[in-house]
């Protein structure tokens, strides 16, 4: 089998610069879980449908399963070890624990970036600005209503947060 | 599932694009969002020695609206596209489109250029390698064998993209170039009809831009997809309909478009003569949807059968029509 060469690339993770080398055809998801050891990132379908691999690039979501670590340098990246600020949870990550929208938590990370993503562009979304949001993530235990009510909470949460410092 | 080695390239400007693709002579494979191909090569469909990836040619991003023509570029993603008011208001179809295509987290990097190229699927095709090496090659893996038609001589497999019948509908054109040339087509004529090698543009070519002219007055658009799953899954049918009316609200002129009905979108001419003269409340849909049925051959390759598939296209039309007259 043809071997291409490494080669050294930078990525900006969670504000952090990190160098690598690595082999072009490596995905995001492999570089953040096997080399970064950023494994709060989790794989699930490998193939774009599920949206537990779900990171921010550049503030928005996207899946990592399917773009290429090679292809992220030069734009911010955000995984779920991003999110809180030491002890402190981000008001999303605080509500989804609140709510009990978190079950066997294998889709918690995607979907709580992907509700940070809605906020960061829409503090206020309606109920419907919600499901849209996290179409793309598959929840196999909670039914989505109590994902749902804790994104609504979280922007309360945020909101409140951000009011009261 | 580890995608295969590959050189990877990435130019910064089209120029250097044009050479690499002239130089490679149709051998590097073109990355654009890479939500169509990542899959391919992770599920051992194409390893290509080299893949050129156009994510830096920002040249190739944008959308404009001048004499009367939309002109976006290839790499304009998918959310661009959605949060474009002048999309919205004047090529619903198009519009519609988009929002039908999976979820928010590929629009982000999914890419009209990309969309519009994608393979077309089969269900005996886009599976895992473990699953395929049970049985010989299909026609369209480079065997002679199809498993969704016995004894088949010709590939059944399926467009998938949910673009190209709505701007089919609208009347676009492609601005496809190569090194020292350029050449626009309308976009029917990108389409093979040929499932195995779905699309007619030359290995060193580049498609980099879609011209959509801006519809007329009295002219409204739409496209309806049936799938099971709106969030993640690829048409099992569609259909794009574009209807002018007159000042007496007579239906002056139909262009309609079916998806996933075979190896590249079809259009209906029959359907334009049909319902001209006609209004809102006198189509005869029941003779349309004769037309669509006869004309239309539909094989047992996506995940509900041929059958079942071809007696919705009167279903779906009707939906499609409707919502493009109102």
């Amino acid at each position: 089998m043809k071997k291409s060469q490494k080669q050294l690339i930078s990525l900006k993770i969670n504000g952090q610069e990190y160098e690598l080398a690595i082999h072009p055809n490596r995905t995001l998801l492999e570089v953040l879980r096997e080399d970064l050891t950023l494994t709060g990132t989790k794989e699930g379908c490998d193939d774009g449908v599920c949206g537990t691999c779900t990171v921010l690039l550049n503030g928005a979501p996207i899946r990592s399963c399917l773009y290429l670590a090679i292809e992220a340098q030069g734009k911010e990246v955000t995984t779920i070890e991003g999110l809180a600020e030491g002890e402190r949870l981000h008001p999303i990550q605080q509500a989804f624990i609140e709510h009990g929208a978190i079950q066997c938590g294998y889709c918690s990370p995607g979907m709580i970036l992907t509700a940070k993503a809605l906020l960061d562009k829409n503090p206020t979304p309606t109920e419907q600005d919600i499901k849209l949001a996290i179409a793309g993530n598959f929840c196999r235990c909670t039914g989505y209503n109590k994902i749902v009510t804790a994104i609504k909470a979280g922007c309360q949460n945020a909101e409140e947060v951000n009011n009261h410092g | 599932m580890r995608i295969p080695y590959f050189d990877f390239r990435a130019p910064s400007t089209l120029e250097e694009a044009l050479s690499i693709m002239d130089d490679y002579k149709g051998g590097a494979r073109v990355l654009a969002g890479g939500t169509d191909l990542i899959p391919i090569m992770k599920y051992g469909l194409d390893a290509p020695d080299t893949i050129m990836s156009l994510k830096k040619i920002t040249d190739l991003r944008g959308i404009k609206l001048e004499n009367k023509e939309l002109n976006i570029g290839a790499m304009t993603p998918l959310a661009d596209l959605l949060s474009s008011h002048i999309i919205k208001e004047n090529f619903r179809a198009l519009h519609q489109a988009v929002e039908a295509v999976a979820a928010p987290p590929i629009w982000n990097v999914a890419t009209i250029g990309g969309n519009i190229c994608q393979n077309s699927r089969c269900f005996y095709y886009n599976q895992s390698k473990t699953w395929r090496i049970e049985r010989p090659p299909c026609l369209k893996a480079g065997g002679n064998a199809c498993y969704a038609v016995p004894k088949g001589k010709k590939c059944f497999s399926v467009y998938s993209g949910d673009l190209a019948p709505a701007l089919i509908a609208l009347k676009s054109s492609v601005f496809v170039e190569r090194k020292g040339r350029s050449r626009i087509l309308s976009l029917q004529n990108i389409f093979s009809g040929n499932g195995t090698a779905p699309f007619t543009l030359e290995k060193e070519e580049l498609l980099t831009s879609i011209i959509v002219p801006l519809p007329d007055k009295g002219t409204g658009s739409s496209y309806v997809k049936m799938r099971f799953r709106p969030s993640v899954d690829y048409p099992l049918l569609s259909v794009a309909a574009s209807v002018s009316l007159d000042g007496s609200k007579k239906i002056k002129e139909t262009t309609l478009v079916l998806g996933a009905v075979g190896p590249a979108p079809v259009v209906v001419a029959a359907a334009g003569k049909l319902l001209r003269g006609g209004t809102k409340d006198t189509v005869d849909f029941d003779a349309l949807g004769e037309i669509l049925r006869k004309g239309t051959q539909m094989v047992d390759n996506l995940a509900l059968p041929g059958s079942y598939r071809r007696k919705m296209i009167p279903v779906i039309a009707k939906k499609a029509i409707r919502a493009a007259i109102e």
